[in-house]
């Protein structure tokens, strides 16, 4: 019984400085690491729509794929919106920030955080990746959302990575399909 | 005692004669860029945690040692998660996931238990070190053989004007993608442990041949 309670008491005071020690650690780097992600934010918005100004977000509530609206304007008028698309990558949840055109079609899109493999879905944050979804989305452009539909050398840019590319052209079709219907009027 | 070091390079080499840490070695070996911070990432939590373990190998009981293993490592991995994310967020980025699996990398686990839990401090930081950069040496061999021909690039760290990435002329508008896969990671792995069997056998017939020699040697001049 003693031998136990010991044993118990010294794993007890291991995690215990342990959980006190990541304790200090997390207090040290959490703030470095909001602020950095608030930046990350911002330049990501900025790049997506350099020409024109990003308004206050809304969330809609009843959209499981996208998850905040930035209205865009130019000059007082509207210039469609960037969405803030969740997709489902090969290891969990990708964040996608994506500007469209009011009429649904894809002006830019940026893979945020993501958990996919390096080399492999990781390759998806290369600008050079959303090529391919660019100026589709529209009612005559179907955005692409099986390999079938993309040309062979893009298609060879995907091999090892199906579920990452599914997971994104997805969200985006859902995203496009969104403001095509004009959900956004009706939302809050 | 610098035995303890230099046989973690070649001779007890982790990934190739050990085989251990395989699962995080053919996952993140697609980038040489990916193969330097997990190497980073692993050594420096294999050095933490054989430093602790050592240190407390008589105060930690004999039945709980795996749990108290097992608390002192995932400390040591949070760490390093937290401040990658604070302070080298690209790095983070890129490695995803595999920074969290360091947990369960059996080169720490069994470096713990099979070592530092029976050694005094010196020796378990010279095996860290021995075995961190063994591991760190065989990761960037595998990761430059499959970056190499499965992309025809070798990527390093941005750095001013240079973006990082180094095109082989040839292989990188016609690489053989295969060996970028998973599938390439096995067949690669596999090549190179029968190099590194090979090199052992080698060794081992060589020294053969010197024993031979000196036998007959000693018989030639007792008749």
């Amino acid at each position: 019984m003693k031998k136990i309670l010991i044993s118990g008491g010294k794993l007890f005071s291991i995690c215990a400085v342990a959980a006190l020690t990541l304790g200090v650690i997390n207090a040290i780097t959490e703030p470095v690491i909001e602020h950095r992600k608030i930046i990350e934010l911002e330049q990501a918005l900025l790049e997506l729509a350099p020409d024109a100004e990003t308004g206050a977000v809304s969330v809609p509530d009843e959209n499981p794929t996208a998850r905040a609206i930035y209205p865009l304007a130019k000059g007082g008028k509207e210039a469609g919106y960037i969405l803030e698309l969740l997709g489902i990558g090969y290891s969990g949840d990708m964040k996608i920030l994506a500007r469209f055109a009011a009429d649904g079609s894809i002006a830019a899109v940026k893979l945020m955080d993501n958990l996919e493999t390096p080399g492999l879905g990781k390759k998806a944050e290369d600008p050079a990746y959303m090529r391919k979804f660019l100026g589709t989305g529209d009612s005559a452009r179907p955005v692409p959302v099986r390999k079938d539909m993309l040309t062979g050398a893009q298609a060879d840019a995907i091999t090892g990575a199906t579920i990452t590319f599914l997971g994104i052209s997805k969200a985006l079709a859902e995203g496009s399909r969104y403001i095509r219907e004009g959900e956004i009027e009706n939302g809050p | 005692m610098v035995h303890e070091f230099f046989k973690g390079l070649f001779k007890e080499n982790p990934i190739f004669i050990i085989l251990l840490g395989l699962c995080p070695a053919l996952a993140v070996s697609t980038q040489v860029v990916n193969a330097l911070g997990m190497g980073a990432g692993v050594m420096f939590v294999l050095l933490g945690s054989n430093i602790f373990v050592s240190l407390l190998k008589d105060f930690i009981p004999e039945k709980i040692r795996i749990p108290c293993y097992i608390v002192i490592i995932a400390s040591f991995v949070t760490i390093v998660d937290l401040v990658m994310q604070a302070y080298a967020p690209t790095l983070h980025r890129n490695l995803g996931v595999f920074v969290q699996l360091i947990v369960v990398n059996c080169i720490i686990l069994g470096r713990a238990e099979a070592f530092a839990g029976k050694k005094t401090l010196p020796e378990s930081i010279l095996d860290a070190l021995g075995m961190g950069v063994g591991f760190f040496l065989g990761l960037l061999l595998i990761s430059l053989i499959r970056e190499v021909f499965g992309a025809g690039t070798i990527t390093l760290f941005a750095l001013g004007s240079f973006d990082g990435v180094i095109r082989i002329p040839g292989l990188v508008t016609s690489p053989a993608r295969v060996i970028g896969l998973a599938t390439g990671a096995l067949l690669v792995m596999g090549y190179l442990k029968a190099l590194f069997n090979w090199l052992e056998l080698r060794k081992e017939q060589r020294a053969w041949g010197e024993i031979k020699k000196e036998q007959s040697k000693a018989v030639r001049s007792a008749s």
